[in-house]
Formats: C-alpha cells, sequence, structure tokens
C-alpha cells in the first residue's frame, strides 16, 4: 500500500531514499527477531508503512491475530519481540488488533484507520494479511466519505491549534499546517476520494523531509520544531530558508484545500441546510459551495471576487485561485477603499495573499513576503502579522475596544495603515520611518485623496508610540496625556491609533494581549482623551488667515472646530455666515444616507441650541450628534445630525423646507418649542439606565465642563438644554453623541461670562438629572 | 540569602533595572501583575460614565541575592522606583532557605 505511488517519482539521491535505506535496516533486524507463529502477521504502519521511516522516529508496527483467542497464545512471544527491539535502542509504537477490529469504525480512533491505509506486509503469514487486507478494503469501500470527513475534522482542529497559518516563525515540521502531516492527508484523501489530477507534491516532500531527517539527527531524538538555532546550523542564511519553506508550504496548502474541496459533504439534514443557506450567496458571476468561491465567468483580474469574499467572510475554491494566480486586476484606492470598508477585509485580503497577487497589485509587499523578522515575542511572518492585525479588530472581545471600533467612521484607512504599518521591516533601516515613506509612494500611485493618505501615513509613522508610553510612561502623570494629546491632537486620530496598537499587539501572538497590556493600552486612551476634549474645547483659535473676512470668522471658535471640520466644510459654514449679513439665520439641511444634517448659523440669543433642538425633536426626528460653537462675534455654528426613525422628510418632500422654515421662525422668535411640542406624546421611559451628570471645573479656564450620560429618547436634548438655559447658563460649546441607547452630551457652560459657582452647579445638577429622566 | 520581591509602577522598570545593573546586580524576574494595595483603584470618568478601575497594572520584580547585598539591593530599588505618589508599590522580603543551579547543581550563593 503505498499512495506515493501516485505522485512523480522521486529523484535519486534524494531524501526518500535516505529514509528508504533506513527503513530496509530496520526491516532487516525485524526479520531477524520476529519470532515464526501460525496464525499471526507483522504489518508496517503509518510512516514505516510508506518507507519513510526518519531518524530517531517511532517504528510504527501492526501484529496482527487470526482471531481473539490467538491473541493470548501469542501475547507471550510477541512481548518478547518487542522488548528485544526495545534493548536494541529503536522505539516501536506497536498496536495488536485481529482482521475484524482493524474493519470497524472505532470513535476517538481514527488514527488506527488512517495508519492502515499506509499498512505494507512485512512477515508471518501471509493469509492473516491478504485476510485484514481484503475485510478492510471492504470497510473502507463502504466507510470512505465518512472516514475523509473526519480525517478533515481532525486536520481543521490541528490547524486552529497552530492558528490557522503556515507562517510561524518557528514551525514544527510535523503538524503545522503546511508542513509533512498536511501532505500525508493530500494522500490519504486522495486515496479515499481520488481527484481528476493527482497532486504533485515531490518538491515540498523532498524539502520538507529532509529538513526533518536533519532535525532529528542533529536533536538525537524526534524534535519537530525548527527552531531558530536550528535554522542556523542548517543553512548560512536562515531567512532565505525560511522564505523556501514558506513556498513549499504553500504548495501543500493548497493541495490540501483541493484534496478537501474533493470530498463531498456530509448529508445530515441541519448541516445541509446550512451549506445550502449559505449557498444562497451565490450571484450571477459567483457560486458559493460550502464556503468557497467558483466563478462562473472566469475572468483573470477580477478584483469583485476579493470583495465578494470579504463581504461574506468566505474562502476562494482551489479552482478560483488556479484561475486568478498572477493575474493582477487593475486596482485603484477607490477599489482598495472598497473592500477595506467591508465587514471582512481579512478574509478578502488573505484570498489575495493565496492567489498571489498582493505582490503584483502593490509591488513592495514583497518586501514582506514571507519575511521573517527574528525576535522574542512574533510568532508570525511580517505579511502574515499585517493580516492578522487586520482579522483582529473584526472579532474585539473586549467590550471597550469593541466600541472604540464601531465608532470609526472611515475603518479602510485605520486598515490600510495596519496592512503596511511594516512595510519596511525588509530595508534594513529604521521600519517605521521606511514603512511610512513606502506606505505614501503607494498611495501617491494608487491616486488616494489626501485627507486618506495624511491619516494613513500619520498612523504609520506613529505605530509604536503608545506600546512606548504604555510600558515607558507614567500614565497619571498630566504631561503624559499631554504629549500624546500633542502628538495625535485630533480625538479621531486617537481613536484610530489605539485601536491600531490593539491590532499590532494582538497580532504577535496570541498570547501577546495581556489583560494587563490591555488595560494600560485603555489608560493611554482615555486619559490622552480626557486630555484631548478639555483642551479642544477650551483653546480658542487665533487666526491668521490669508482672507481676513474668514479670519474675522474663525477668530474665537474653539480649536476644536478646526480639527474636527475639514476645509470644504468650513468653506461651506464661513459662505453661510455671509448670509447673516441680510437675514438672522442661515439654515442648510444635508442628506447622506439615512442621516440628516442641519447647519444652523446664527448670532447668538439666549436659549438659542435648546430652542432648535426643541424644534428638531418636534418634528419626531431623533437627534444623535450635535456640535455648537461661537466665534468672538457672537456667530453660532450649531450642527445637528439626526436620524428620521419615522421616514417623515423620506416620504414628505415638503417636509425639509418646512423644518427650514420652522427652526427660522424659532430663531427669530416668531414660533416657540412649547407650542411645537404641544400635543406630542412623552415617550415612554425604559428607565435601563440611571442617568450621571458630571461637573468638572478644572477641564477648562473659563468655563464649567458638565458631562451627562442617560438613556437617549427623542426631546432629550431639548429638555437638557432648556435645563440650562433655564438657569441662566450660557452653551459655549455642545458636543452630543449617541451610542446605541446611551446618550453622551458635552456642555462647556458659562454663566454672566464666568464658571459657575459651586451653589448654581449643586442646583443646576439636580435640575439637569431630573432633566435627563 | 534573601529574595527581594518588589511591586513598583510600569514606567519605573527601567529606571530598577538600570539602577540594579549599577550595583552589579543582573539578574531578576520581571512579571506584569494587577493588583492594588491602600490605592485600591480608582474611579474613572469615560464619556460621562463612571468605571471602576479595580486592578491596576504594576511590575513585580524578584530576586534572590546574598544577605549582605540585601539592604543595599532594597535601598537602590526605594531610590529608583520612587515617584513620592500614591501607588508607588512595596517591597518584601523574605529568608530564602536554599538555591540550586538545576544545571550543576551547585548549591547556596554559589548557586545565584
Amino acid at each position: 500500500m503505498k499512495p506515493e505511488a501516485v505522485l512523480v517519482p522521486p529523484a535519486p539521491e534524494s531524501v526518500r531514499s535516505t529514509l528508504a535505506a533506513r527503513t530496509a535496516a530496520v526491516e532487516a533486524i525485524l526479520r531477524r527477531r520476529w519470532p515464526k507463529l501460525r496464525g499471526a502477521a507483522l504489518a508496517a504502519v503509518g510512516g514505516f508503512g510508506r518507507a519513510e521511516l526518519f531518524p530517531h522516529s517511532d517504528i510504527d508496527l501492526l501484529l496482527i491475530a487470526a482471531s481473539d483467542e490467538e491473541i493470548s497464545r501469542l501475547k507471550e512471544p510477541w512481548s518478547e519481540f518487542l522488548q528485544s527491539l526495545w534493548d536494541l535502542g529503536l522505539r516501536p509504537s506497536y498496536a495488536v488488533h485481529t482482521a475484524a477490529e482493524c474493519a470497524a469504525d472505532h470513535d476517538g480512533n481514527l488514527e488506527l484507520t488512517i495508519s492502515l491505509l499506509d499498512r505494507r506486509f512485512l512477515l508471518g503469514d501471509p493469509a492473516v494479511f491478504a485476510a485484514l487486507d481484503h475485510r478492510f478494503e471492504a470497510f473502507l469501500a463502504k466507510r470512505r466519505a465518512a472516514i475523509a470527513r473526519r480525517l478533515i475534522e481532525t486536520t481543521e482542529s490541528r490547524h486552529a491549534k497552530f492558528q490557522n497559518t503556515i507562517y510561524h516563525l518557528e514551525p514544527d515540521l510535523k503538524n503545522t499546517p503546511g508542513a509533512l502531516r498536511d501532505l500525508q492527508t493530500v494522500c490519504w484523501l486522495n486515496r479515499l476520494h481520488p481527484q481528476d489530477q493527482a497532486p504533485r507534491l515531490a518538491a515540498p516532500f523532498e524539502m520538507l523531509a529532509s529538513l526533518r531527517a536533519s532535525l532529528h539527527e542533529m536533536a538525537g531524538r524526534d524534535r519537530n520544531i525548527l527552531h531558530f538555532e536550528a535554522q542556523e546550523a542548517l543553512r548560512s542564511n536562515p531567512a532565505a530558508l525560511m522564505r523556501d519553506y514558506y513556498r513549499q508550504a504553500r504548495i501543500v496548502e493548497r493541495a490540501l484545500a483541493r484534496a478537501i474541496e474533493a470530498v463531498p459533504p456530509k448529508e445530515t439534514a441541519l448541516l445541509g441546510r446550512f451549506y445550502e443557506w449559505r449557498s444562497r450567496l451565490s450571484t450571477a458571476e459567483y457560486t458559493v459551495q460550502r464556503d468557497r468561491v467558483w466563478m462562473r465567468n472566469p475572468a483573470a483580474g477580477d478584483f469583485g471576487v476579493f470583495e465578494f469574499v470579504a463581504r461574506h467572510r468566505l474562502r476562494l475554491a482551489s479552482a478560483t485561485i488556479e484561475r486568478l494566480a498572477g493575474a493582477a486586476p487593475d486596482a485603484r484606492w477607490e477599489d482598495w477603499k472598497r473592500l477595506l470598508s467591508l465587514p471582512h477585509p481579512a478574509a478578502g485580503l488573505r484570498a489575495m495573499q493565496q492567489a498571489g497577487i498582493l505582490a503584483p497589485l502593490i509591488p513592495e509587499w514583497r518586501f514582506i513576503d514571507c519575511l521573517v523578522v527574528r525576535d522574542f515575542y512574533h510568532r508570525y511572518t511580517v505579511d502574515e502579522h499585517s493580516i492578522v492585525a487586520i482579522a483582529s479588530l473584526e472579532s474585539i472581545a473586549d467590550r471597550r475596544f469593541a466600541a472604540l471600533f464601531s465608532e470609526i467612521p472611515d475603518p479602510h484607512r485605520l486598515r490600510f495603515a495596519l496592512l503596511l504599518h511594516d512595510i519596511g521591516k525588509g530595508s534594513g533601516h529604521d521600519h517605521v520611518e521606511a514603512s511610512r515613506r513606502i506606505a505614501r509612494e503607494i498611495l501617491l500611485r494608487l491616486g488616494a485623496p489626501d485627507e486618506d493618505r495624511s491619516t494613513i501615513e500619520f498612523l504609520i509613522a506613529h505605530h509604536l508610540d503608545l506600546s512606548a508610553v504604555m510600558t515607558s510612561r507614567d500614565l497619571r502623570d498630566l504631561a503624559t496625556a499631554r504629549a500624546v494629546a500633542a502628538r495625535v491632537q485630533t480625538i479621531e486620530r486617537l481613536k484610530q491609533l489605539t485601536l491600531l496598537t490593539y491590532a499590532d499587539i494582538s497580532a504577535v501572538n496570541p498570547e501577546a494581549m495581556t489583560p494587563w497590556r490591555l488595560e494600560q493600552l485603555w489608560q493611554v486612551y482615555v486619559l490622552t482623551s480626557a486630555e484631548l476634549t478639555s483642551q479642544l474645547y477650551s483653546d480658542r483659535i487665533h487666526a491668521a488667515e490669508a482672507d481676513p473676512a474668514l479670519a474675522s470668522f474663525l477668530e474665537g471658535l474653539p480649536v476644536r472646530y478646526l480639527r474636527t471640520h475639514t476645509h470644504p466644510e468650513i468653506q461651506a459654514h464661513f459662505d453661510l455666515a455671509r448670509q447673516l449679513e441680510s437675514r438672522p439665520a442661515a439654515i442648510e439641511i444635508a442628506q447622506h444616507e439615512e442621516i440628516y444634517r442641519l447647519t444652523l448659523l446664527a448670532r447668538d440669543q439666549p436659549g438659542l441650541f435648546a430652542s432648535v433642538s426643541g424644534a428638531i425633536a418636534a418634528f419626531g426626528l431623533n437627534i444623535v450628534r450635535a456640535e455648537a460653537f461661537s466665534n468672538a462675534r457672537g456667530i453660532v455654528v450649531d450642527v445637528f445630525t439626526f436620524s428620521d426613525p419615522h421616514r417623515a422628510l423620506e416620504l414628505n418632500p415638503s417636509e425639509s423646507d418646512r423644518l427650514r422654515r420652522t427652526v427660522r421662525r424659532v430663531v427669530e422668535g416668531k414660533e416657540t418649542v412649547e407650542r411645537l411640542l404641544l400635543g406630542r406624546p412623552k415617550p415612554l421611559r425604559s428607565g435601563r439606565l440611571k442617568p450621571s451628570v458630571n461637573l468638572n471645573d478644572a477641564a477648562s479656564e473659563r468655563a464649567t465642563l458638565i458631562e451627562i450620560a442617560a438613556e437617549d429618547r427623542p426631546g432629550l436634548l431639548y429638555d437638557l438644554a432648556r435645563a440650562l438655559s433655564a438657569a441662566g447658563c450660557n452653551i459655549e460649546v455642545v458636543l452630543i453623541d449617541t451610542e446605541a441607547h446611551r446618550a453622551h452630551d458635552v456642555f462647556y457652560v458659562t454663566r454672566d461670562g464666568r464658571k459657575l459657582d459651586p451653589a448654581t452647579a449643586a442646583s443646576i445638577r439636580q435640575c439637569l438629572l431630573e432633566a435627563a429622566l | 540569602m534573601k529574595k527581594i520581591e518588589a511591586v513598583i509602577q510600569p514606567h519605573k522598570l527601567e529606571d530598577v533595572k538600570e539602577a540594579l545593573k549599577n550595583i552589579g546586580i543582573d539578574g531578576m524576574t520581571v512579571s506584569e501583575v494587577r493588583g492594588h494595595g491602600r490605592q485600591k483603584g480608582h474611579k474613572e470618568i469615560y464619556r460621562g460614565m463612571e468605571y471602576q478601575v479595580d486592578l491596576l497594572p504594576k511590575i513585580k520584580i524578584e530576586l534572590v541575592i546574598a544577605e549582605a547585598r540585601a539592604e543595599e539591593a532594597i535601598r537602590t530599588i526605594l531610590a529608583s522606583a520612587r515617584t513620592g505618589k500614591i501607588g508607588d508599590g512595596k517591597i518584601f522580603v523574605f529568608d530564602v532557605a536554599e538555591a540550586i543551579r538545576i544545571r550543576n547543581e551547585d548549591r547556596g550563593e554559589a548557586a545565584l
């Protein structure tokens, strides 16, 4: 029984002949020691059965008895035989069975069945072996599909132990995905379910087997982990050795995928339905079966297939990989942006990696393709580390970081930064700066807009900063938060950098993100975020713009305004501000998918913010974000972002105009919110979240910061703002944010131009707690 | 022989290591630990909500040293780990009955 007979014949002097020679030598010893007994036979199984005996490896033997009764008779002579092998220094690994036992299912002992696939008659009664041969083949014919599926299951659980990647820096030559056990599994599966084309695995076998043989020789025992020391001892250029290794392991990985696809799926009702459900993802262009994608209209250079994979977290079928191999589609920045905005971009990138098109798409990827950079922590090659980092953001276990990720509006920047954050590692220089420079060239070539490029460059250039702060700075020292805040400048960047650091550490190895590090990173984020919030609100702009009119508009707005608005937005606000020369309020309503934004510029007046938020609530609209700023000339910029839960604006085109008119009338004092809200039912309160109000006097030099967290409901903002106005407070800056059912509102307020005195603060706190209910 | 266990602020690790190295002490075990003493965690406000932070990240250094040098090592750690604020940590000193080097079975101070 030689499954490798289907492979191409080995070259002379190959490792295979060396292993065969060792096999023959051991067989000669066995022949001399084997007791000649009736009704008994000796078979070689496993590696020994394949005539692939590695130095210091176990010798897999099967002792076959004709029947159960024979076993008791044979027990003694057989143990003498085995004892003599031990005494010779051999390591027999044996099993005693009858033909009947071999031809049966053994739950939990798939190994016996699998090892019998490689059985080979050695000594004893040929009739006993022939009986086993016959019964086992009959058993196999009946059960081949079930055996193949169990073999696939055990293979998958073995792969999971190695995080499903071949790119380990110190691979186990037997068990790592893409190594010898996988290579054997291909042969076994091919024997159970032969494919049209026999897998060609001679080259990977040659490489993996000779490495393993040398490793065993060097260690003097069956050690399979290709440690850094062993890599150095085996080759003067260990990096080149490992690149060769990964190349061969990829061939095995692909052959295994093909062999697995050849096995028909299990037909149990439940699983069948599940497969069918997933196959409903099939489109006119792609067929999905068992989570794998086939192309109906094969066209090389198709980028869409990777988007499809990234949308549904699928895999490419091996036929698809072969079809796509090496043919780079023409991908521009817009294509990357689409791919990286999908829910499972790591699956898409992995598919690209497998099809070998990442390097043709981004030629610089070759610098880190299979690149080994040794240190004490990293477990994967640089390219794999980058993709694992992106994957780690798709399943964040920690609630706080998961919430943080959901707040990132454009995750494609963060993900592209992760893809390239270590691309300079092969350069031999400081990899942070090299990575940034290379990423810049790539982004310019792809045609990424400046906004995307500057964020990605920033993230790469600072990707080690937070790690450094975590371990080497006193987090409780205000100077630490201040220094980080000065570097990141905006909350948006801080969030992205925090998540990038989270992903980078998580992708070093599965245990790297300890609760300790997680806590440290969170502290860095929270403290810096607090610092940024207070700083950006209270620091005012002293503009030095070329356009004096624009400078006068910007004068006195909080720094945060500049940091959170793009130039086109600021220009639009400025244009609205000019309208104020002829009218008391300038209003603009814009729709972006399901979210609307109302921008209001007006002269400040008491209660303005409260009135406008009340007017919006009166239309049944739900405010999810709001910002209010005022400049030195008393012009306020209020931006309300709201959703339309009852589709009032969407279904009634005139409603938008009515909203605009109503807001104008409210600003002009021709309409009161009380009248607008008359007759609107107060919503039911679930009361799941107790409101909390925090007043902070130290955050800003001239205003008191009030932070309110409460259960969100329509009209909440109006109630809070009205409570503040009623207490005679002036709202200087507002940031309203909603996260699921929770509203988080920050107000910077003054009274008579000063911070609140303690007595007022206490009474306002009480008013707000009541208003928030 | 004495065993010195010091729980310190994470950012002080480099300073302490450097200071110990300067007096000729290189060998130590360092672990990342979480816990609290009298500092008992603190309340933290994030996005308007209070969070109780119970266990603070700390670094634990362990070293075993000849009795004659113990006081010097302790003073070095004290000087290099102190910021004067709450949460600076603690040092514990134990008597060590025996030390054995596994490789060659050296015993006592020879094994340190």
